[in-house]
């Protein structure tokens, strides 16, 4: 085990360690507001006392199924909805002894960039309450960035792990489509989400998808983890367009190629000649599986129910109706109308087309190089509400990381550089299952330019 | 699209709209309609859908039954309307 | 119907596989237990959860893909079909759309013109619903069912009567029967049959297509296209239009009505699963497919025709259910005559055990024992009638014919000295009546054979008898 979790070993079997936790996380969420729900005991009876991570806290995106803990998505449509069973990822961890502390907030069922879309509570970025913390997996990120946890779970459909670690300045670990289990993650986009860690260190994030990752008999897509190692020796960047990024993200984005090149990898310009359709395509396929994946929040067997109906179908709309917020309705009618038929061909049936042209550029691509170091975000944090990128803008954004979620390659958000005051990250790209080949290259680049800390972040009581 | 469309759109996905949602739904739509129309200039002719994110083949659960790992009560319990073991809906025809 | 038309019928038959647990989880499947006590996150569709194919269910379904003479597919996915009901708690059915395990199949059936072959579209799993039960103005859901392993078989609109839709739909209860795929029984709900029919004026193609839905027996289903066949051609006769809709049998009234017009359709937007990978059949999963075969029920009846001189009747009652058709092969291996063990299984012992309200399965009368009973009739142990009063003693006593009729002194008497002690002694005492004989009355014969019987307690072998007689008589 790493120095990072040797430190927070046994925090919450320690009744003194365990209340200066308390104090320092109920320091930072009257700022951030990261947690949906907290409870440093509950979590105690499912987690093996005699495990490697025993007594250290951890906390999980509530649209990751903890048994005992609240599944709320971040909907009203579930908001009082206990979990009955937990995910595969969370069991994983427990058994290794790791504790669940609480539900993070998200976007509304994980759709959004900035996590305002969550229907029950605003997180606030660590670095600048004025602004989001990313999204969906806002939550996560805030509260590991603040040192509140030494690792959260995420998830990552189209880069809702990897860009709130970028605006929170961690690391966020998007594996290979299923390597990990996707049992008890509140499905959103099948075929392209993954669960996801966000963590402070690379040592961290890699112990934990080492406890996570591997086939699940509960997902019938999940593989068993054969690890596609070889050494890195060539890097490729990606080639951006002019005016594509804000300045900051560029300047941030040359300087770490420049510091890859000090680390002595050979870095050489790539294009994906397909990059321009991904984002079309990639809202297409997510939306379309969403309007299934969402189907089942209905009012009947769990979930809101209105104050009256008179009839199933009234039931049932209604209760959607009430429950759900507008950037959902949006999705779900979107995803809806390209199943259609007779729309099909043209949306769908298209958008997967373009993901098999996707996959080729990336086959071809690492026939030539070991890795790829990409953007995440076109910006840093934003502020809160659409003043800076409206909710469209937003989905346009996701240009750079939803690539990843069609190939179902892995990827991992490392902290480059502080600009202005806010942390911007990039991402470093691989093969399926080389994973490895991320840890390495962070692991050099971290010794160098290790993840910067908000004011305020202290963990000296934790030694 | 127009709002013809949108609403039977919004009752094949059991969605409900009143007039403002409608106009405003109706804007969203469309910006991102027009956007998604941005794949027809790439010929995808001689490209077949990827339906499938990774998988390895022939992934089947034997047939045997499971022990219960959650009790049905503690589900029935999470029903809004609940009669006997029964899960209740309204039906006023 | 007048000659005029022709008449286009196609079938959507579900059935429920003979699996232990659901299609996509481990829950038990199994009827009759409490409401929604079969259930586990994964069959009410909690948020996050992720189906498991049944492997059961998926060998069976090829099974009976392979039965219909399908191309088996090599890469078999599932899809989403769209559409919200209160019992499907996913609000989307995991089927098959695409690719099905089995396309283009047919299959035979017998109806009193001949042979007639109906061709199968296609062969698909899914998952069943659950049950919603109407009470006043609420209804009450039960979700034991949701998630049964189901196999939906599509036909061809091949059918040109409703009399031919019953007879197949017969056929084809006896087919899953026979491969121990599903138990058929349309009553209690494991198998059910939507049917779509049309008509046209002869030589004009198919017309407007009407589905009938809500028809719980074969019977039922002939009743309802009986129905639409002659409510279609009114409509025509009266140059009306007829409407592509679906319709529900009311069995009550004994119409149909209509449920829904096209307009109302559902656009059922299917998609491949994502949560499921493709099953690609290697080999040993065709072998094993191949290894399971049995004979079927149309094979096996007109073989049992061929080699036993069956009568169609004979053959079409024998092979109707598998038990019977296994028991009186057994009992023919045994040495049985064919065409007396069809006689005695379709009287006497159906009589029992409808009497006793038993199975054949059930009742003490096993192959071998029904055998000997005809043995011990062709050997003149005993006469038909004492047998009749045998197998009443086998069914109460569970014993062997044999031994009852040891213990019950039942056998014949056939012994020529006791038999020429009998006739001496009735004809002593009955003098008048021999003379009468002998005089030519030869109605008195049977008042002699009466007494005979009598004397020798209803035992006497019948043919030495008459023979002794008509010698002593002259």
């Amino acid at each position: 085990m790493n120095k990072e979790l040797e430190l927070w070993k046994g925090v919450l079997s320690d009744g003194t360690k365990k209340s200066k936790l308390e104090k320092y996380i109920k320091g930072w969420e009257e700022k951030i507001g990261s947690f949906l729900e907290i409870d440093l005991n509950r979590g105690a009876y499912d987690s093996n006392e005699s495990g490697a991570l025993a007594g250290i806290p951890f906390g999980v995106k509530d649209n990751i199924a903890v048994k005992g803990f609240k599944l709320t998505c971040g909907s009203k449509m579930l908001q009082t909805l206990v979990s009955p069973y937990s995910a595969t990822v969370v069991s994983r961890l427990q058994q290794a002894g790791a504790q669940v502390i609480g539900k993070t907030n998200l976007d509304e069922f994980g759709m959004g960039s900035s996590t305002d879309n969550s229907a029950l509570q605003q997180t606030n970025n660590p670095w600048d309450t004025e602004r989001v913390a990313g999204g969906s997996s806002g939550g996560s990120a805030a509260c590991v960035a603040a040192g509140l946890v030494p690792f959260a779970l995420g998830t990552d459909t189209g880069g809702s792990v990897r860009q709130p670690a970028s605006f929170c300045g961690i690391y966020g670990l998007k594996p290979t489509y299923g390597a990990a289990s996707r049992y008890g993650l509140t499905a959103y986009a099948s075929s392209l989400e993954t669960p996801g860690i966000l963590a402070r260190t690379v040592a961290t994030t890699k112990d934990v998808f080492d406890i996570i990752k591997g086939e699940d008999e509960r997902d019938q897509s999940s593989l068993s983890y054969e690890a596609e190692g070889g050494q890195v020796k060539t890097i490729g960047y990606l080639k951006i367009e002019e005016g594509a990024l804000n300045a900051d993200v560029e300047a941030s984005y040359k300087s770490s190629i420049k510091r890859l090149e000090d680390l002595e990898y050979t870095l050489v310009e790539v294009e994906l000649p397909t990059m321009d359709y991904v984002v079309p395509a990639y809202y297409t396929i997510a939306m379309a599986e969403a309007s299934a994946n969402l189907a089942r929040f209905n009012g009947i067997r769990y979930g809101y129910a209105p104050f009256m109906a008179e009839n199933p179908n009234e039931l049932m709309k209604k209760s959607r109706h009430e429950g759900f917020g507008d950037e959902v309705k949006l999705r779900i009618l979107l995803g809806t109308y390209v199943l259609r038929s007779g729309f099909q061909d043209q949306f769908y049936v298209r958008s997967q087309k373009i993901r098999t042209a996707i996959r080729n550029d990336f086959e071809k691509l690492f026939t030539k190089v070991d890795s790829l170091v990409m953007p995440i975000f076109p910006t840093a944090a934003f502020h809160h509400g659409s003043s800076d990128l409206d909710s469209f803008q937003q989905k346009v954004a996701d240009k750079y990381t939803c690539v990843a979620n069609l190939a179902g390659l892995p990827a991992l958000t490392i902290p480059s550089s502080v600009e202005n005051g806010l942390p911007v990250g990039v991402q470093l790209m691989a093969p399926y299952f080389g994973e490895d080949r991320l840890f390495e290259i962070a692991v050099k680049a971290e010794e160098k330019y290790p993840a910067p800390q908000p004011e305020d972040f202290d963990l000296e009581w934790l030694s | 699209m127009d709002t013809k469309e949108l609403y039977h759109t919004a009752s094949l996905a059991r969605l409900e709209l009143d007039e403002k949602e409608a106009e405003k739904l109706s804007r969203e739509v469309s910006q991102m309609l027009e956007y998604f129309n941005h794949m027809l200039e790439l010929d995808v002719s001689n490209l077949e859908p990827t339906t499938h994110a990774l998988m390895k083949n022939n992934r089947l659960r034997r047939d045997v039954v499971a022990e219960q790992t959650v009790d049905p009560d503690e589900m029935l319990e999470n029903a809004p309307d609940l009669e006997d073991r029964f899960v209740l809906i309204p039906n006023v025809l | 119907m007048s000659n005029k038309y022709e008449t286009f019928i196609g079938l959507e038959i579900h059935i429920h596989l003979e699996a232990n647990t659901k299609m996509f989880c481990g829950c038990k499947a199994q009827y009759g237990d409490e409401p929604n006590t079969n259930i586990c996150p994964v069959c009410m569709g909690y948020p996050g959860v992720l189906p498991m194919v049944n492997e059961k269910a998926m060998e069976l379904g090829y099974k009976v893909a392979r039965a219909l003479n399908c191309k088996l597919s090599k890469n078999t996915f599932f899809e989403r079909k769209n559409y919200f009901y209160p019992d499907m708690p996913k609000n989307y059915q995991i089927s098959q759309f695409e690719e099905p395990v089995g396309v283009d199949g047919w299959m035979d059936f017998d109806t009193p013109e001949g042979t007639k072959k109906i061709r199968i579209h296609d062969v698909h799993l899914e998952e069943d619903a659950g049950k919603m039960i109407h009470a006043g103005d609420m209804s009450l859901c039960d979700y034991n069912r949701a998630g049964y392993p189901l196999l939906e078989i599509v036909t061809e609109p091949d059918i040109k009567t409703p009399e031919d839709t019953e007879l197949f739909l017969r056929n084809f209860q006896r087919m899953v029967r026979y491969m121990g795929v599903s138990d058929g029984n349309m009553d209690e709900g494991s198998m059910k049959c939507d049917a779509n029919i049309s008509i046209n004026l002869v030589g004009k193609g198919l017309g407007t297509k009407v589905e009938l839905k809500n028809m719980n027996s074969p019977r039922f289903v002939r009743k309802g296209l009986s129905y639409e066949e002659e409510r279609q051609a009114d409509m025509l006769d009266q140059g009306k239009a007829l409407t592509q809709e679906t319709r529900l049998w009311n069995e009550n009234r004994d119409q149909t009505e209509v449920m829904r017009t096209k307009e109302e359709a559902e656009d059922y937007r299917y998609f491949p699963e994502p949560d499921l990978p493709i099953f690609r059949p290697d080999q040993t999963f065709f072998d094993l497919v191949e290894s399971g075969l049995v004979e079927l029920p149309l094979t096996r009846k007109h073989r049992m025709m061929e080699e036993y001189k069956l009568s169609a009747d004979q053959a079409e009652y024998i092979h109707d259910d598998l038990y019977l058709a296994d028991y009186f092969e057994e009992a023919v291996k045994l040495g049985g005559d064919s065409v007396q063990l069809f006689a005695w299984l379709s009287s006497d012992v159906k009589k029992l055990l409808n009497r006793e309200n038993l199975s054949l399965q059930d009742s003490p009368l096993t192959a071998s024992w029904l055998t000997e009973l005809l043995e011990l009739i062709s050997s003149e142990a005993i006469s038909g009638k004492i047998a009749k009063k045998v197998l009443d003693f086998v069914f109460s006593d569970k014993k062997s014919p044999k031994t009852i009729v040891e213990e019950k002194g039942m056998s014949q008497v056939s012994d020529p000295a006791v038999l020429t002690a009998a006739v001496d002694k009735v004809m002593a005492a009955n003098p008048d009546v021999v003379e009468a004989i002998k005089g030519g009355d030869n109605k008195q014969r049977g008042f002699l054979m009466g007494q005979l019987m009598k004397e020798t307690g209803g035992k006497a072998a019948p043919v030495p008898l008459q023979k002794i007689l008509a010698e002593k008589l002259g």
